[in-house]
């Protein structure tokens, strides 16, 4: 530690005529009475004032005013944030077919009839069947055009779609081999190839 | 949305089809020649062909032998000329329309006894009234053990009370379920309760389920 002149604490501690110190002294007394008197003195603008002034200018606009609100949140959205994203290669994948399935499958698709439609809907217990379709004169007899769902596997198949107002003969056909009349038609007709077996009978109120 | 458009497209384009180019490939070739003769028969005489290229293409996609099958799509060429003589005699002052004698001929195919149908016809159906659903209705009735012509004596009632089209299906669905009420009741009791309904009997609720989709291909 330096000790410092006594003579130059004196002139500080005002005890002394600083006219009196030698040169070297006297510019060392200057420079400590300049660094004395600053910080004597506050600055003109300081650290404190500026946080009070900007407090004081946030408090002035009212929390509730919805201007204030949308200007917020104007400035909250247009300011440029970084975001990270991680990705895992699984679960992207996943997202992606979820995706694809929502997108392109039509089922569930919703439908209104029209003045001269009505909605047929067809349920089948076929307990252990891998797959239930109905074909009848609705789409020309033609197999996979109506396959029925069974999602919860319960065996309980059903499936639903507008169709023409009137008479509709169909059956279902199980597993892609097996021709069943509708248990629950509650209607049947002969199908008139001779071996007396029926085809159930759907009549479509519009 | 393309599904949709391509199964309207698909339906388009088949209902512009020839039966024959409908059936090619859908039945045997074996047995096109005798369906094509069949067909072109009844457009002869003016009958509907609809009906047999459907009776065709259900033979052939179940399967059914060449011979039972061209026996299958002739026994439906009979019905539709007895159904055709039917409406003629119904109702002579109009040409017999392909619609009527379709719904007659499947009336015949349920059962329906000719003279039956032709007393439905020519009983009180507003005019111009597809005949339809009277007949799937009597036919309904007959099926569940009622009387034909008390069946039928209901139904003329309910057209009287001004029910018609689909309503009258409504007639028979209420009907059976007074014959199955607790307690027992004789098809004429379960019958006279229906007529005293007339013409409140309880509208069939439309099926609500919880996904639709468009019809799915070209149908008659």
């Amino acid at each position: 530690m330096t000790l410092m002149d006594p003579r130059l604490q004196e002139a500080l501690d005002g005890e002394r005529d600083p006219a009196t110190l030698p040169p070297g002294l006297r510019e060392a007394f200057a420079r400590l009475a300049a660094a004395a008197q600053l910080l004597q003195e506050p600055p003109a603008v300081s650290v404190a004032d500026r946080v009070m002034e900007q407090i004081r200018r946030e408090a002035s606009v009212p929390a509730v005013s919805p201007v204030g609100a949308a200007l917020r949140l104007a400035r909250w959205l247009a300011r440029p944030r970084a975001v990270t994203l991680r990705l895992r290669p699984a679960w992207t994948l996943a997202i992606a077919a979820a995706l694809a399935v929502v997108v392109l499958l039509p089922l569930g698709e919703s439908v209104t009839p029209g003045e001269k439609e009505g909605i047929a809907q067809f349920v089948g217990h076929f307990p252990g069947a891998r797959s239930v379709e109905v074909v009848g004169t609705f789409n020309d007899w033609r197999r996979g055009a109506l396959p029925l769902s069974d999602e919860d596997h319960d065996g309980i198949w059903h499936g639903a779609v507008v169709l023409p107002a009137g008479q509709h003969e169909y059956m279902f056909v199980v597993d892609g081999e097996r021709w069943v009349a509708d248990p629950l038609a509650g209607r049947y007709v002969d199908d008139g190839f001779g071996a007396g077996r029926q085809n159930a009978l759907l009549i479509v109120r519009p | 949305m393309r599904l949709l458009v391509a199964f309207a497209l698909a339906a388009g384009s088949l209902a512009a089809q020839s039966p024959h180019a409908r059936l090619e490939g859908r039945v045997p070739a074996a047995a096109l020649p005798g369906i094509d003769s069949l067909i072109a028969q009844a457009a002869a005489e003016s009958l509907p062909t609809e009906p047999l290229v459907q009776k065709a293409l259900e033979g052939g996609a179940k399967g059914i032998p060449v011979k039972r099958l061209v026996n299958g799509v002739r026994h439906g060429l009979v019905q539709l000329r007895d159904a055709r003589a039917i409406v003629s005699r119904s109702t002579p002052d109009r040409a017999a329309l392909d619609g009527d004698v379709a719904s007659v001929a499947a009336a015949l195919a349920r059962g329906l006894d000719p003279q039956l149908v032709e007393r439905l016809l020519t009983g009180a159906p507003p005019p111009g009234e597809p005949p339809g659903p009277v007949l799937h209705a009597a036919a309904d009735l007959v099926a569940h053990g009622f009387p034909a012509d008390s069946a039928a004596d209901l139904l003329r009632t309910a057209q009287q009370e001004g029910l018609h089209g689909p309503r009258l299906l409504d007639v028979a669905v209420a009907a059976s379920h007074e014959l199955q009420r607790e307690g027992g009741r004789t098809p004429v009791e379960a019958l006279a309760r229906v007529r005293a309904m007339l013409p409140n009997v309880p509208v069939a609720a439309p099926p609500h389920p919880r996904a639709v989709t468009r019809r799915p291909g070209p149908g008659s």
